[in-house]
């Protein structure tokens, strides 16, 4: 009995400890939010999983298609399985680490204008804004563009 | 037994959560509407227009290609020397004019607000003569034969928008042409090119613009207006690519990674005629520069051959307007403002014919 206890009460707390590892709040965290690129058609939820950051894709200023009449799909993705893939919902933004200068870095940017997959970093110019560069193997061959964090706006009465 | 395998599994699982976290997206039954009624945290916040419009073609950020024209006549005209002598013209057979074109443009500043980029080019024009023998007995033929001719220079491009409309676009170069070698490179021949454009983005699909230009595509310095005009329509399939009057094509999107375009550009540029080899006349006592002016009619196909490696292969034809020698005066060139101005003499009027032309070029893209 008292085996099936201490069984149980391990296993019990190691879910517990990583959960709360999930939970517990990290140096990194002041990334996570809702962002819009700078060309205002997007906006992206940035969350951490575990202890790297991703961004999906919750808005889009044109939700539907204008070929089809539905729902954007990933269709320009190079890989044909994932050409169905509906935009919304689509981790954009993958595999960011927090880094000790304060950077989030060794994560990638996908561009679903293009298709293209690209090298990324991400600086925390202030709390609100970021700049996200895009770039081909080394930084200087990239683009930046800038973020702005996005607020539940106050109803107007 | 069954209560150790059972804790077992527990603490697997416990243990598999987080990597299952990563992978799995749990976010399928979000309600997104959540997403709506969000606007700007920092209510100071500005949105800019961007430099490009959805569908355009992507700029290169370093291309190294290869352009080749086929045969055709060079009727160089009679050459009237500083010395008041005359140097008979001379038609040769050109068998192809051929060389490599090189260029880079790296974003230095790449702001919301701010856009510049640098860059810098090279090209070379290699001439080969049918008749080698024949050809180089006139300076302009012995030079082309032996030298051919270079440009090489920096450019800068600044985009600053206004606001989420508007923008300032300038674009300015400074190439050093002619038939110089790599050690001889006066730096009082250098010609500026410059433009000045304010446009409109009214939407994420089209992007205008007016402006002024200070250019030598035409051959010779002339000042010109400029239209910029860049649209995509709704379904991403076609589109038109103008930089009025250097350039303009209609592009047939196939998909992102292929695209079909057809058009014009202008190219031009003044050479200094600087070197001929041998005896005889001595390009190098005179102040003559080549105003080369040409149409280029062409199919271009762009495609990713491999992520940001883009393949461009252009083919067309080579309409020439201008290839005629103008000597300096006091060491400047003359401005004649299409003739408003000034109507003096070119030193030398020749003529080309006009061949097909085909150039290749691998690129990498930028983001």
């Amino acid at each position: 009995m008292f085996r099936k206890i201490a069984l149980w009460t391990a296993s019990a707390l190691i879910a517990f400890t990583s959960l709360h590892f999930d939970l517990q709040e990290a140096p990194g965290d002041k990334l996570v939010g809702v962002w819009e690129p700078s060309n205002g058609r997007a906006r992206v939820k940035i969350d951490r999983i575990g202890t790297k950051y991703y961004g999906r894709i919750v808005w889009l200023i044109e939700p539907n298609d204008p070929e089809t009449g539905l729902p954007k799909t990933d269709k320009n993705n190079p890989d044909p399985a994932l050409q169905k893939v509906p935009l919304k919902g689509y981790r954009m933004l993958k595999d960011f680490v927090y880094q000790p200068d304060g950077t989030w870095s060794e994560g990638t940017i996908y561009d679903p204008l293009n298709g293209s997959t690209y090298n990324c970093v991400i600086k925390m110019k202030d709390k609100n804004t970021l700049e996200i560069r895009g770039y081909i193997g080394v930084q200087a061959l990239g683009r930046t563009d800038v973020w702005k964090r996005l607020a539940v706006q106050p109803s107007k009465k | 037994m069954s209560m150790l395998r059972s804790s077992l599994a527990l603490l697997a699982v416990s243990l598999a959560a987080g990597a299952l976290q990563a992978q799995t997206d749990t976010s399928a039954n979000e309600d997104y509407s959540m997403y709506d009624n969000l606007g700007f945290a920092d209510s100071g916040a500005k949105r800019y227009c961007s430099p490009k419009i959805e569908g355009l073609s992507p700029a290169k950020l370093i291309s190294l290609g290869y352009d080749v024209q086929g045969p055709y006549a060079l009727a160089a005209g009679d050459l009237l020397a500083s010395d008041g002598s005359t140097v008979l013209g001379q038609t040769a057979q050109v068998r192809a004019t051929h060389g490599i074109r090189a260029a880079f443009n790296i974003p230095v500043v790449s702001k919301t607000h701010l856009v510049w980029q640098m860059g810098a080019n090279y090209w070379a024009s290699n001439y080969t003569y049918a008749d080698e023998v024949n050809a180089t007995s006139h300076p302009l033929h012995q030079s082309l034969s032996e030298h051919g001719l270079r440009t090489a220079g920096v450019s800068t491009t600044v985009f600053k928008p206004l606001d989420s409309k508007r923008f300032v676009l300038f674009q300015g170069s400074a190439d050093l042409s002619g038939s110089y070698g790599i050690g001889l490179m006066p730096a009082d021949y250098l010609k500026y090119s410059a433009a000045l454009i304010y446009g409109k983005r009214p939407t994420e699909k089209k992007q205008w613009g007016v402006g002024v230009a200070r250019t030598y595509r035409v051959g010779e310095l002339n000042y010109i207006p400029v239209i910029l005009y860049n649209s995509t329509d709704a379904l991403n399939k076609w589109g038109a690519e103008v930089l009025f009057p250097a350039r303009a094509h209609v592009r047939r999107t196939i998909n992102p990674r292929n695209m079909l375009f057809a058009g014009y550009e202008l190219e031009g540029q003044s050479f200094r005629l600087w070197q001929n080899p041998g005896s005889g006349f001595d390009l190098r006592k005179e102040d003559l520069e080549i105003r080369r002016g040409e149409a280029r009619l062409r199919v271009v196909y762009e495609c990713s051959l491999k992520d940001f490696i883009w393949l461009s292969v252009q083919a067309g034809y080579r309409v020439n307007a201008r290839y005629d020698v103008d000597r300096l005066v006091g060491g400047r060139e003359i401005y004649r403002a299409f003739g408003l101005l000034r109507d003096d003499a070119y030193a030398q009027v020749n003529g080309l014919g006009n061949p097909l032309y085909f150039n290749v070029s691998l690129n990498l893209v930028s983001p």
